[in-house]
């Protein structure tokens, strides 16, 4: 099962980089097809987290995880650094969850 | 852009051994598949339980980008041999293609910086990899260290990070919204990834922007 989606990943990811290598597409593919995959990254990452932000473990919004989310945001916004902002969020999630929990 | 790559693959094995992953699967899923963002969905994907093909689905999705990266690249390597243009395939990462573009449109046409700085990322990342998977479990109780969050503040970063125009907001504030929305009311991982293929559509509703 694992094995297979590992496999399966490595198989679709080298596909994507190397047909457009192999296969000229036209230089001028359509601008809404060009914008479309530009923006479809982004969308998909955006759409796994939604639910881990809003509904953490099924249960819609305790709290902790949407201000963590939100300080991300602004850390990320203002430093332009991954790590900083991955730090804020975790150290954000585990002081209110001591906060609440007390 | 090297720095980055460490600061990324480190958390990356990190999560990955914390949501229960074999080392050898997370080794396997750097050596392989090498594409950080995908990388960090598969293993948000099996903490879901989503079987091999919704995984599959999803890191294809992420990754079709790259058609229009080795678009813009491949009248560079046009001299080349087919078996070193497969090869620079391989190691395509946004990083790679940011650098060899700016290197390409500067005028020079030498294929050993693209082949150094790619292959460079490729190593550090597995390195990374490895030293966060070897990390990963001296850090108890992920929950009360806020550990568990890491993958999703991850997920807001990278998004954040690649925001460069107002539509980009949107669409990921819609993505994110949208597939909330659905997993409150049952719905399936499914329904969650179609959610993120979905919200893209809108940015056809705006006029283009140039980018900042």
């Amino acid at each position: 099962m694992t094995w297979l989606a590992i496999a399966g990943s490595a198989v679709v990811t080298y596909a994507a980089r190397a047909f457009a290598f192999r296969v000229a597409l036209p230089s001028g593919l359509p601008r809404g097809v060009t914008r479309y995959l530009d923006a479809l990254p982004a969308a998909i990452i955006a759409a796994l987290a939604g639910p881990a932000i809003l509904v953490p473990g099924g249960t819609v919004m305790r709290g902790p995880e949407l201000v963590a989310a939100l300080v991300v945001i602004a850390v990320v916004a203002w430093r332009r650094n991954l790590l900083a902002g991955v730090l804020s969020g975790v150290a954000t999630v585990a002081l209110l969850r001591l906060v609440l929990a007390a | 852009m090297l720095v980055t790559v460490l600061v990324v693959g480190i958390p990356f094995g990190i999560v990955a051994r914390q949501a229960g992953l074999a080392p050898a699967e997370i080794v396997a899923m750097s050596v392989f598949v090498f594409a950080g963002a995908s990388q960090f969905a598969m293993v948000q994907l099996f903490k879901d339980g989503a079987v091999w093909p919704v995984i599959v689905a999803t890191v294809l999705l992420i990754n079709l980008r790259h058609l229009l990266m080795a678009t813009a690249l491949r009248p560079y390597f046009a001299h080349v041999s087919e078996a070193r243009r497969l090869a620079a395939a391989f190691v395509l990462t946004d990083e790679a293609f940011a650098m060899g573009i700016g290197w390409f449109r500067r005028g020079r046409t030498e294929l050993m910086y693209y082949a150094t700085f790619a292959v460079a990322l490729y190593l550090l990342w597995n390195t990374a990899t490895v030293i966060g998977m070897l990390a990963g479990p001296a850090i108890g109780e992920p929950r009360r260290f806020g550990v568990d969050f890491a993958i999703t503040a991850t997920f807001v970063a990278i998004v954040v990070l690649g925001v460069r125009r107002r539509s980009d907001a949107i669409v990921a504030l819609a993505a994110a919204l949208l597939a909330a929305a659905l997993a409150a009311l049952g719905a399936s991982v499914v329904a969650v990834v179609t959610a993120g293929a979905l919200a893209p559509l809108l940015v056809l509703f705006f006029r283009e922007e140039g980018a900042a």
